[in-house]
Parts: structure tokens; C-alpha cells; sequence
């Protein structure tokens, strides 16, 4: 439950020394920078979607409504309102928090499969506004006409417009504070409510814990996060379309939640990874790579339901 | 004055009756046992005092304050605990982690995103306090849902402690239990009424368990109040053995 | 101006109708195995392009009538080797489960029959008007309102007057207690996601001869079943139907008044119901 166990702490820095070489490494093994830089983009949304799943026990199947709205709201401020990387990203992770943070009390007192089906309800909700406000958001076509652009840092310049390694770093660093700051949470006493009312929701209630709000913070923290995972992708691909808001796109954040492991801290992350790049590898081999993927998901909830992290785990514990 | 006062109270399922008009007064320090044959709204009585279940009808009042529309979690914070028929605790955690999650939430924690390293010392002292006070200080990293039944129920009763409740609801503590278990949790709740001045209030089927501890006995039969007395009036109430035994005994 | 409007309620009907049919498939499959079948949309689809290659063989009237046996008897298979294992788990992998299986039907329809638009025929004397008043009320669109409401009457007669139904409304409110009465509660899910995916397959062969047959017709279809559910009630199957209805006669009158909200409509009552009533208008409490 979050001790800094010394297995826990090699983890970490396996983890994050990964991660900071990745340019360097990745490109040696078949891969290319920006697969690197959308795989940490998916993972934080993962890990966002796991803060609320995997830790709260709540299960949300609409999270891409957040995730589109942090996409769009960045694509959108930089096209309309300023050309900024900065301005972007916090409008981005503002629009799809406060989203977050309204919609939680509308459907806070359902469970279960009622409330994953009030997600993708909604979720379908943003979609349909983003797929017909053509005007505004381009509309199937995508919101385009618009880049990333360079930080102004007041006493440097960095091109992370051009420069894949330098844009990855700005992920890395946004994706590092996002997934601090997570981490914190789960370790306070707050976290541990959550975890309560994972175990057992009549228990947690029967201690005093009044379940509905701290599901509400859960869920919008959960959001806000992926909303800034959102506010990334739209600046790697220099583009934002309606399918990031699909109720497909949802589905792939589970999945990846599940493969890498649901009950860990890095188990999104791992999850992203496989899936992102198994993606990447299929849809350029073959035309049915759709059946694949449908076919990985169901293969990976037959057959490693605990995630590989999950199977680990249970091979060294006994 | 009176700790608990449960006037008239009354659930209606339907056409069902499961609890008819029943009312009971619990004063402070007292152990009162609900006893009753199986179906006898026993259950049912004590979800609607902790807040489980809405009454159709009766009120319940704690320490001079009505608190029949109180939401559970409110209850708990004026200071009612209770365990449930089958143990309510988390089982994929330690026992340690248990208790930790309900000691923190007790001291007001639950929203806090950060322990000072006194604040966490202080918890760590209540959580060894604790579990020596329930027997479990040598199982205190064993996950709950890996031990044995007496022990389970031990931790939840330690959890529902934690909260430094002024009124424990025991519902069934020793179900389940063999001998030595039942001796074991019957001892845990004597030295709770006696070292720390709890006001306790349990179901028992076990008569050994309930002559054992209780000062007063309230016996629920379909839903009503049979008789209520003293352990000595209620052993030699015959209406009580009639209820238990059937028409036979009587 | 009235006859515009309708003109637009009556549509809406029709097209309530149909997404009732769907919804009271999914609301079956759900109430009483709690799995959220993603791949409805999937059956449907299946459901229409079998219609579409029986039809040469055995005639509209055939594949009206083979078209969803067929893709029945795939989802008692589909429930018996895949879902059935997920039972006893976390609703999240069924979800995870039915989601990829309708990534799969979505391609496999696509490799088996291609991605073009099909052309799918249906009777002539089908598509001609009844009247030249009421130019809308061609005979197809009557005859999809006919076959839902047979569809439907038949699925409450079962539901009432049959053991499986009666067996399976018992299961739907304690499935416990049900096997312990004895009854097989496997061979009771079966039959009830069949039930639910021979609903679905009936909607595909009727929305192919009025939307057109192509692989994403399945995914375009869910999202109004979802909604009919939670609007007319979780657990409740008239609430579905109303939910159904409700829909698509809210989407046909918007379409009057607001062209382009047409489809936020529903949507939007569906906010509405969360807010005021969450358990849905015909609900029942306790079911979430």
C-alpha cells in the first residue's frame, strides 16, 4: 500500500532511467522518438484512468471524453486564442477537469456497469459536439491549421516544434509532475480511502467515510489528469480529431489499465507501452488490424486478467 | 440519561412485518444482548439503528439527539460503530493496514493528502495499541482475508474501536465460531466493556456468550418485543423458553 | 406546419421502435447477467449482412426469418465458449470482452463482405407509399413498426406467460435463489443472451433495409440502445421501451425545430434523467 519497500524503489529508478534514455535507446530497437513520446502520452492517461479503476475500484468506459476535451482545448487555444505550448496545456487540463468535476455528481450514485454505461454516454455526448461544430473544431476532418509551439523560456528558446527529442523531454517533464503528484495522493490518507473503498465499499462507509464525495474527488482528479494526457497528444500529433473522443479510444485506456496490471503503480505505463506499440506494428502490416486488436482484448482478459505485473507478482509471492 | 433510545421502531417490507414496533433504552456502560429465534428481526433492528436501513416508522435517539435520518456515515461520526453479521473488513490488506484506515479516518484524516512524520507516529502508537488490545499484534502484516475467522473478527472489531465509538452494535460476533474462538472474542469484549468503558449492544445466539456478559437482555420474537429483563428473568421467563424451544417445552 | 410535425413524431416512432428493439435485447442480456454487450452493435450488423446473402437464396420473407436465427444461434455460442467464463469476475472484463469481440465483428463483416455500402433490396411493393397524403408512411417503414411490435409482444409473451421467461424475470431479481430452486442458472444465461442477440439480429435485417449495410452500421446504432436504457430505467425492460420511444420521438421533433441538435437531443434527456431521477424513469431503486 505504497511502503517504500527496496523492490519498490529499484522500480522506480528501472522506471525512470527508461524513460530519460529512451531517445537514445529506443531508435536502436526498431522504434522511432514519437512512438516513444506516444507511448508516455497514453500511459499518464492510463495511469490517470487507473488512479480512479485500479485504485478507487471505480470503472469508468467514457474516460476519452476528458481526454479529448484536454486535446481539443489545447489545439484549440493555440489555433484561436494565442500560440502558446503553455497556454495549451492549461487550458486544456482546465476544460477537461472542470468537465470532470461537473459531470462526477450527475452520476456519482450509480455503480457498476450503470455507471460505466453513463460514461460512454457521455463521452459520446462530446464526441458528437466536436464531430458537428464543423466550424469551430473542423469537424471529422480534425482541427488542423495549427503546431506546437517553441518555449519561450525567457533566457533560451527550445524547439520542441521541430525537435522530437526536445518535445519528448517537455512530455516526460509534464508527465513526471502528473504522475508525482498521483503518487503523492495515493500515499496520503486520502489515497488510502480510496483503496478502502476499493476493498470493500460497505466498510468504508461503516467507518465514516462518505464514499460518494471521495469517489467525486477520485473521479476528477482521475479526469483532470487525463485531460493534460489529452492537452500532449494533441501537441505531438499537431492535430486533434473526433476519434479521440470515440468510446474506442476509451476501451484502449481499460485495456491498457488491465494488461499492464490494474493493482500497480506502473502498470498502465507498461500496458501503454505493448499495446501502443503493438498497435503501431499492426496497422502498418495489415488492414485488419482492428481484428486484432479486438482479438488481443479478448486474449488479455481470458488469459491475463492481473495484467503481467499482476502474474509477476504472483510468481514471486509464491 | 440514557446513551440509546429506540422508540417504537418499526420495518415494514411490503406486506412483510420484520420489525414491529420495538423499543429499547441503553444506558451508558450497560452490555445489553438482542436475542431471538432465527427470523426475528434481530438484524433487521440493528441496520436500521446504525443507519443501514431506513425505519418505516420510530425513532431512534443517541445521546439526546435524533438522528433517525442520519446518513450511516453521519452515525459513525456521532460516535456509533458496529460489525457486521458477516465480517466486514478488507481483505486484501494487512491487518495493520486496516486498522491504519480506520484510525486515520477517526482522527479526521480522510481528506488529508499529506502525514506529518509526528502525525504518522502518533497513528503508528494507536495502530500497535490497538492491535495489542485485540490479541493480533504477532499476525499485525498478515493480510485479514488469509486468517482465520476469530481473527477476522477480532480486526473488525478492533476497526470499529478505532473509531473511538461511544456505542459498539455487535452483530453476531461469535457466528461461526468453535469453542476456543467464541471464548477467545468473548473475553475481547468483556475486557472492551470493562478497560474501556464501552456501552455495547450485541446479537448473540450463543446463550453461553450472552449469559456471560450481558447486564440486561432484550429478546426480539417475529418481530416483537418478547420480554426484556435481567439475565435471571429472562432464564426463567417461560413466554422466552416457549419462543426458543416451540410448544413442546411448554 | 402540423402535418411537418407529424410527419417527424410519426418518424420518430418508427425510428423509437427500432431503437427499442435494440435496447430491449442489450437491457435483457444485462439485468440478468449483468454483462454490457459492447458487441450488440456487432450482432446487428451480422445480423443484416447474413439477411443480405440469404436473401438471393430464400427471398426477403427467408431472410427476415433466418437472418436473426442465425445470428442467434452465434451469440449462444458466443455466450457458451467466451462470455460465460467472465461470470463470477469484475463487470469490467465482460465489458473489455464484448468490446473487443465488436472490434472483431466490425473487421470480420469487413473482410467477409468489404467495406463498400451493399445494396440490399427489399420488396417493391415495400417501399411505395401508402397514400399520396401521407407520403411518409411508405409500406417499409409501416412493416418495421409491424415486425418490432410482433417482436416485442412476443418478447413480453415469453417473459409472462413462459418458463424460460418467467425463470429468467425470477433470475433477474435473485439469481441465487433461482439455482437453488434448481433450475440450470447456465443453460438460463444461455438462453437469455440469445434471446437478447436474436432481438438484435431482427433490428439488423430491418435497419439495413432502411439505413444501408455497411460494417460501422453496428457501432452508429449502440449509443442510442445506451441511452434508451438509462433513460426509461435500469432493470426495467418497459422502461426501456418507453426509453425507446421517448428517444426517438424527442429526436423527431427536434428535428422541426432544431436540424442540427437532432441527435444532442437525446443526450441531453438523458442528463436530464441522471439529475432529477437517476434510476431512470420506470427503474427500479436499488438496481445500481
Amino acid at each position: 500500500m505504497g511502503s517504500d519497500t527496496l523492490k519498490n524503489q529499484a522500480a522506480n529508478v528501472v522506471v525512470w532511467l527508461l524513460l530519460l534514455a529512451m531517445p537514445y535507446w529506443l531508435p536502436h530497437v526498431g522504434g522511432y522518438v514519437e512512438l516513444g513520446s506516444r507511448v508516455v502520452v497514453l500511459a499518464l492517461a492510463a495511469m490517470a484512468l487507473n488512479f480512479l479503476l485500479g485504485y478507487t475500484g471505480v470503472l469508468s468506459f467514457g474516460h476519452a471524453a476528458y481526454f479529448g476535451l484536454g486535446a481539443y482545448g489545447a489545439g484549440m487555444t493555440i489555433r484561436y486564442l494565442v500560440p502558446s505550448t503553455g497556454a495549451g496545456l492549461i487550458v486544456g487540463t482546465l476544460v477537461g477537469a472542470v468537465a470532470g468535476a461537473i459531470i462526477g455528481p450527475m452520476i456519482i450514485r450509480l455503480r457498476g456497469v450503470y455507471f460505466a454505461m453513463v460514461t460512454i454516454a457521455f463521452a459520446q455526448v462530446f464526441y458528437f459536439i466536436a464531430f458537428r461544430w464543423n466550424n469551430v473544431t473542423g469537424g471529422d476532418d480534425g482541427l488542423t491549421g495549427w503546431t506546437r509551439q517553441p518555449l519561450h523560456l525567457g533566457f533560451a528558446t527550445i524547439d520542441i516544434q521541430q525537435n522530437p527529442v526536445a518535445f519528448y523531454f517537455l512530455v516526460l517533464a509534464v508527465f513526471a509532475i502528473a504522475v508525482g503528484v498521483m503518487a503523492f495522493l495515493l500515499r496520503s490518507p486520502f489515497g488510502r480511502t480510496l483503496i478502502a473503498i476499493r476493498e470493500n465499499e460497505r466498510r468504508a462507509r461503516f467507518l465514516g467515510i462518505p464514499v460518494d464525495q471521495h469517489i467525486w474527488i477520485s473521479w476528477t482528479i482521475s479526469c483532470a489528469v487525463v485531460s493534460v494526457a489529452g492537452a500532449l497528444y494533441a501537441l505531438l500529433n499537431n492535430f486533434v480529431d473526433p476519434r479521440a473522443l470515440y468510446w474506442t479510444q476509451s476501451g484502449d485506456f481499460v485495456i491498457m489499465a488491465v494488461l499492464g496490471g490494474m493493482r500497480s503503480f506502473w502498470g498502465p505505463l507498461i500496458g501503454a507501452a505493448i499495446f501502443v506499440t503493438l498497435q503501431d506494428y499492426l496497422s502498418s502490416q495489415t488492414e485488419n488490424w482492428m481484428s486484432f486488436v479486438g482479438l488481443f482484448f479478448v486474449l488479455v482478459v481470458l488469459f491475463f486478467p492481473r495484467g503481467i505485473l499482476g502474474m509477476i507478482r504472483r510468481k514471486v509471492a509464491s | 440519561m440514557s446513551l440509546l433510545k429506540v422508540e417504537n421502531l418499526s420495518k415494514h417490507f411490503g406486506s412483510l412485518i420484520a420489525v414491529d414496533d420495538v423499543s429499547m433504552t441503553v444506558e451508558p456502560g450497560e452490555l445489553r444482548a438482542v436475542i431471538g429465534p432465527n427470523g426475528a428481526g434481530k438484524t433487521t433492528f440493528f441496520n436500521m439503528i446504525s443507519g443501514f436501513l431506513t425505519q418505516t416508522s420510530g425513532k431512534i435517539i443517541f445521546d439526546n439527539e435524533d438522528i433517525s435520518t442520519l446518513l450511516p456515515a453521519r452515525r459513525v461520526w456521532r460516535g456509533i460503530a458496529r460489525t457486521f453479521q458477516i465480517t466486514e473488513v478488507f481483505p486484501e490488506l494487512s491487518v495493520r493496514e486496516n486498522l491504519r484506515i480506520a484510525v486515520e479516518t477517526a482522527s479526521g484524516l480522510r481528506l488529508s493528502p499529506w502525514l506529518s512524520r509526528e502525525r504518522d507516529g502518533e497513528i503508528r502508537t494507536r495502530i500497535d495499541e490497538l492491535l495489542g488490545m485485540g490479541g493480533l499484534a504477532a499476525k499485525a502484516n498478515r493480510l485479514v482475508g488469509e486468517m482465520s475467522h476469530g481473527d477476522q473478527r477480532a480486526t473488525e472489531i478492533m476497526m470499529a474501536l478505532a473509531l473511538k465509538p461511544r456505542l459498539l452494535l455487535l452483530d453476531e460476533p461469535t457466528a461461526g465460531m468453535g469453542d476456543q474462538e467464541t471464548y477467545d472474542i468473548t473475553q475481547l469484549i468483556r475486557r472492551l466493556h470493562r478497560d474501556e468503558r464501552l456501552t455495547i449492544v450485541l446479537i448473540e445466539h450463543d446463550m453461553r456468550v450472552v449469559f456471560h456478559l450481558a447486564d440486561r437482555i432484550l429478546v426480539l420474537a417475529e418481530g416483537k418485543m418478547l420480554a426484556e429483563g435481567t439475565p435471571q428473568e429472562i432464564a426463567s421467563n417461560e413466554a422466552v423458553q416457549a419462543a426458543y424451544l416451540g410448544k413442546a417445552a411448554a | 406546419m402540423t402535418q411537418v410535425v407529424l410527419f417527424n413524431i410519426f418518424n420518430g416512432l418508427i425510428v423509437g421502435a427500432f431503437y427499442a428493439l435494440m435496447a430491449l435485447g442489450l437491457s435483457l442480456i444485462m439485468n440478468l447477467s449483468g454483462v454490457i454487450n459492447f458487441a450488440h452493435g456487432g450482432f446487428l450488423a451480422i445480423g443484416g449482412y447474413l439477411a443480405f446473402s440469404l436473401i438471393p437464396y430464400v427471398g426477403f420473407w427467408g431472410g427476415l426469418i433466418l437472418a436473426p436465427i442465425l445470428t442467434a444461434v452465434l451469440g449462444l455460442i458466443v455466450e457458451r465458449v467466451l462470455v460465460r467464463r467472465l461470470y463470477g469476475r469484475d463487470p469490467l472484463y465482460s465489458l473489455l470482452l464484448t468490446f473487443g469481440l465488436a472490434f472483431m465483428f466490425e473487421d470480420g463483416t469487413r473482410f467477409i463482405w468489404g467495406a463498400q455500402s451493399l445494396p440490399y433490396q427489399v420488396p417493391g411493393w415495400l417501399l411505395s407509399p401508402l397514400s399520396s397524403d401521407y407520403f411518409f408512411l411508405t409500406g417499409y417503414r409501416l412493416f418495421m413498426v409491424l415486425i418490432v411490435a410482433l417482436a416485442v409482444g412476443g418478447l413480453f409473451f415469453i417473459l409472462t406467460y413462459t418458463r424460460l421467461g418467467m425463470r429468467i424475470r425470477a433470475g433477474t431479481l435473485d439469481l441465487e435463489t433461482v439455482s437453488v430452486l434448481g433450475v440450470n442458472v447456465r443453460v438460463l444465461r444461455n438462453m437469455n443472451f440469445g434471446l437478447g442477440i436474436y432481438l438484435a439480429g431482427l433490428a439488423g435485417v430491418l435497419a439495413v433495409g432502411q439505413l444501408g449495410l455497411q460494417p460501422t452500421i453496428g457501432s452508429s446504432l449502440i449509443m442510442p440502445s445506451f441511452v434508451a436504457i438509462i433513460v426509461g430505467g435500469l432493470g426495467s425492460l418497459p422502461g426501456t421501451l418507453l426509453g425507446g420511444l421517448l428517444i426517438g420521438v424527442a429526436s423527431g421533433v427536434t428535428t422541426v425545430y432544431f436540424p442540427s441538435a437532432t441527435e444532442a437531443v437525446m443526450y441531453v434527456m438523458m442528463a436530464a434523467v441522471l439529475l432529477v431521477r437517476p434510476r431512470g424513469l420506470l427503474g427500479e431503486e436499488g438496481r445500481f
